[in-house]
């Protein structure tokens, strides 16, 4: 049950005062928080929008006793923190968004059932990126930016297919 | 499924192991997880970094999260352990041996006989699914050759428009011999022999209203076939798309779907009428013309021909560049149908909020995004084709000089050159429409592969061969039932329980929490992952769809209701229904009054999602459709929630009398609105967390008890301001 100063904060985007916040690691995998004193055990770092920027706008959630989601409150800047509370959240970050990014495109196979078959070289690797529903999952966010979502649920990216070589842009350009 | 994919390093011997790609604290890393029935060992980089003991834990999960998932252990007092991160591809696989070992610590028994794999395509990756062929792979023909087929049944008509075509092929074949012979018979020889050449004008007129003639039923059988293949596209798509299982439909758009249906049809029907006969008339033609010639003069012929083969490589490698730009064509059309049904769709909206100009600004974006693909593809086909007609037609000067030769040598009369180089410039006919087919092909067969995209989807929920048709009587029994719309992202988890026959069962639980789910999955719009729904017994896989779906009468929050009159919409699900059945339903529903104050009664029109109503309105009208069938199982979710508490009190005392004897599941945001049901199930975290009356479950004080008093608070507050 929420208690009244709960309601009323509710509404209220809450920024983090940089200077105030101790970050570390732990072992359950999240990160706790000490902000201005008051200790939380198990924050988790959300990038409010994530393809628009990574280090601004970070989110820290909690849960409450009764398990309800609940923020601390929003980093507006990650640049305001120092560096040892920057590298903490960036790692933090970098994990839980892990998306490898594709460097080279050799070719697309369409199955004509909606599916298609990437074959490409990604920061982490040679691999064959097999879409669903590839209209929604192999979209441009921008004019430059590739955004694919596998069968699998891993994510990829490409900043710009337009700095892509030329054969991995010629293959793209009917898919994108 | 595998469990045992990459083996200890260290080659201990244990019941899982799999790689993973992260520390506990998310560094790279190449390690594996392994577990047996005492611990956990974690190895990082080829040694052994970490070591568990199961006894510690009481519960084993894994976290989601968004380009990775963490392996955890969470100790009795709910303290937890990250074991190591690993990429999602491998999901699945941890959390089914999280799952088994969480299973093993509650109950002592370790399964480890956990089966293969799923046999997978070996070129796609994609499962199975019991074939032994790959649905994906699986050669289908070339998609003209299947357009080829689906004409069969007008094959009659095809048949006659090519019969017509060479008739008038051969009328234009026959001219030019007319045409030597007047010359070398009588303009030659300056002979005055007026009636020889009247009789060669006379034949050839008559030749000519010939060919007139054959074109025109030429084109009459022609049009037959391509419209009439036109109308079977339409509705075999119509038909699939209204076949397949709502995840099928739901993930595309409306606008695409439409244009789908439509525009796509209507190119296919376009390259039929234009070009489907043709391929053969000209291919006969080809052949035709270039015997003539090389029974005229082998050399020239030859001549003429010489560039022909390098005008197919040219078509060749034009095709695959005419297939991408329509490709794209196709692709930007349908993103600009689909926005355009979005912005038509949602016009109230940008009605009350004022964004007339940005939806302008925004269609026109993407109007223009077609017509500059559209733009592109046409240049890019106009840029090649003046080189093109030089390469094909370069052959005609070759023949020209060389034929002027002979003549002058007396070699070749007069007249046969005259015949030949009208042949030559008849042969260029086909050659020239050859180059046109990539453009046409490419155009058509980008949208045959559209719409045999969908002819050959496989619905996800399917009946089986012989299904059961049942007469319902309303026992719901749910077992274990696990479901999430992503296999990786569950939704429900685990859910079993009862609902007996007559029972009035209120769902309740935050928004977002699965109570619109579980009720898809006793409508069975959607399979369970794991567990089975049985009506009465039968498991509702077994039950035919529509049969099941008939005895189940819907309300939902927002009721769609169909162009059409009042009348119209009630007896939609029941076309047969008696209009005193309907009244009675609309009694039932409350809506009786209120539909004989409306101008026209009954048939009053409320079509286009029965705007003219209000929200009150609409949703008396979809109740009074919903019983209107007396299905055996009701289903209301959130169905008064858009209304009244007035009119909500008058609906349900008229719902009281409806739902006896029936099964009726209601879900309602409104507490207070489910009290009259005879049992709560409280939904969770995707769990079934309590069940009982109303009363049991506040004296528990539970869940549901602070629901309510969340609820009663809140209404508190409101009454207070
Ligand atoms: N068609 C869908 N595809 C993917 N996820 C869905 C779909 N429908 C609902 N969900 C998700 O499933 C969860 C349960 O939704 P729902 O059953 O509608 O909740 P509610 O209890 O409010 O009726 C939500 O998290 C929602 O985001
Ligand atoms: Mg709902």
């Amino acid at each position: 049950m929420q208690t009244e100063t709960e309601i009323y904060e509710a509404d209220r985007l809450t920024l983090l005062d940089c200077d105030k916040i101790k970050l570390s690691r732990t072992k359950s995998g999240f990160l706790s928080l000490n902000y201005d004193g008051r200790e939380y055990p198990r924050i988790d770092a959300t990038r409010l929008m994530p393809f628009y920027s990574k280090t601004t706008y970070i989110s820290l959630c909690y849960e409450n006793e009764e398990k309800e989601l609940r923020e601390a409150g929003v980093i507006k800047d990650m640049a305001d923190l120092d560096s040892e509370q920057y590298r903490v959240l960036e790692e933090y970050l970098s994990y839980k968004y892990y998306m490898p990014e594709i460097t080279k495109v050799y070719n697309i196979r369409d199955n004509m059932q909606g599916s298609i078959f990437v074959k490409t070289d990604t920061t982490s690797g040679e691999k064959t990126i097999c879409v669903k529903d590839w209209y929604q999952n192999f979209r441009m966010l921008t004019d430059d930016y590739l955004y694919v979502c596998d069968a699998e649920g891993n994510k990829y990216f490409c900043e710009n297919i337009h700095k892509l070589d030329k054969k991995s842009r010629s293959v793209l350009e009917m898919f994108t | 499924m595998k469990l045992k994919i990459k083996l200890p390093p260290d080659g201990r011997d244990v019941h899982f192991s799999l790689p993973f790609g992260f520390t506990a604290q998310g560094e790279k890393c190449d390690g594996v997880f392994a577990a047996d029935d005492i611990g956990i060992y974690i190895y990082t980089d080829g040694s052994l970094t970490a070591e568990y003991r199961l006894t510690d834990f009481a519960e084993f999960r894994c976290h989601r999260m968004v380009g990775t998932s963490m392996a955890q252990g969470v100790s009795e007092n709910g303290g937890e352990t990250a074991f190591c991160g690993f990429s999602q591809d491998m999901f699945l696989r941890f959390a089914e041996v999280m799952k088994l070992l969480e299973h093993y610590v509650r109950t002592g028994e370790l399964i480890t006989d956990t089966g293969e794999d799923e046999p997978v395509c070996p070129k796609c990756g994609m499962p199975l699914e019991g074939g032994n062929e790959c649905v994906f792979c699986r050669s289908k023909g070339s998609v003209m050759l299947r357009l080829l087929k689906m004409i069969r049944p007008y094959r009659k008509y095809f048949f006659a428009a090519v019969v017509f075509t060479v008739i008038s092929q051969a009328v234009w074949v026959f001219v030019p011999y007319l045409d030597r012979v007047l010359i070398d018979r009588y303009v030659t020889p300056k002979t005055d022999n007026v009636h020889g050449i009247a009789v060669i004008a006379l034949s050839m007129m008559t030749l000519l209203a010939a060919a007139g003639v054959s074109d025109f039923f030429n084109m009459k059988n022609s049009f037959r076939v391509a419209l009439n293949l036109g109308k079977d596209i339409r509705e075999a798509v119509f038909e699939k798309s209204q076949q397949l299982s709502m995840s099928s439909v739901s993930k595309r758009t409306a606008g695409e779907l439409i244009n789908r249906i439509s525009n796509d049809a209507a190119k296919i029907e376009d390259f039929v009428t234009a070009n489907g006969k043709d391929m053969i008339v000209k291919l006969l033609s080809f052949i035709i013309l270039s015997t003539l010639m090389f029974l005229i003069n082998p050399k020239l012929a030859l001549l003429t021909l010489l560039p022909t083969p390098f005008a197919l490589i040219l078509v060749k490698k034009l095709e695959h560049i005419m297939h991408m730009n329509y490709t794209r064509v196709w692709k930007t059309s349908v993103a600009h149908s689909e926005k355009l049904h979005d912005i038509l769709h949602g016009i109230r909206e940008v009605k009350s909020f004022g964004r007339e100009k940005q939806e302008e600004e925004r269609y026109s974006r993407y109007s223009l995004a077609f017509t500059k693909a559209c733009i592109r593809g046409e240049t890019m086909w106009y840029m090649t084709q003046p080189f093109a007609y030089f390469i094909v037609t370069a052959g005609n000067y070759l023949m020209l000089y060389f034929g002027g030769k002979m003549v002058l040598g007396e070699a070749l009369t007069l007249g046969q050159l005259v015949q030949f180089t009208t042949y030559a410039s008849m042969l260029y006919d086909p050659i020239n429409w050859l180059f046109q087919m990539p453009r046409l092909l490419a155009d058509a067969s980008v949208s045959a592969g559209k719409v045999f995209e969908i002819l050959d989807e496989r619905s996800d929920v399917r009946d089986i061969p012989d299904p059961v048709r049942l007469e319902i009587k309303g026992d719901i029994e749910l077992d274990d039932v696990s479901f999430g719309y992503r296999s990786y992202d569950p939704v429900l988890k685990n859910i079993t329980c009862n609902i007996r026959q007559g029972e009035m069962i209120g769902i309740v639980g935050h928004s977002g929490v699965g109570k619109s789910t579980l009720i898809n999955l006793i409508m069975r719009l959607y399979d369970c992952t794991g567990g089975e729904i049985r009506i009465d017994g039968v498991p509702i896989g077994d039950i035919e769809q529509h049969s099941l779906r008939s005895q189940i009468g819907v309300v939902l929050q927002e009721s769609f209701l169909f162009d059409g009159s009042v009348y119209d919409n009630i007896s939609y699900a029941k076309p047969q229904a008696g209009f005193e059945e309907i009244i009675r339903a609309a009694k039932i529903a409350n809506a009786h009054e209120f539909i004989t104050k409306l101008p026209d009664g009954y048939n009053t029109k409320v079509g286009n999602k029965g705007f003219q109503l209000s929200g009150g309105e609409r949703q008396r009208i979809a109740i009074a459709r919903a019983v209107l069938n007396d299905p055996r199982i009701i289903i209301l979710d959130e169905a008064t929630a858009s209304l009244d508490t007035q009119t909500e009190k008058m609906i349900q005392q008229s719902l009281a009398k409806l739902t006896e004897g029936r099964t009726t599941i209601a879900i309602a945001h409104r507490l207070s609105t489910l009290s009259n049901a005879d049992r709560l199930f409280v939904l969770d975290k995707g769990r079934l967390a309590e069940t009982g009356t109303h009363k049991e479950l506040m004296e528990k004080k539970g869940g549901y008890y602070r629901l309510v008093m969340a609820q009663r608070q809140t209404t508190k507050m409101r009454a207070a301001t």
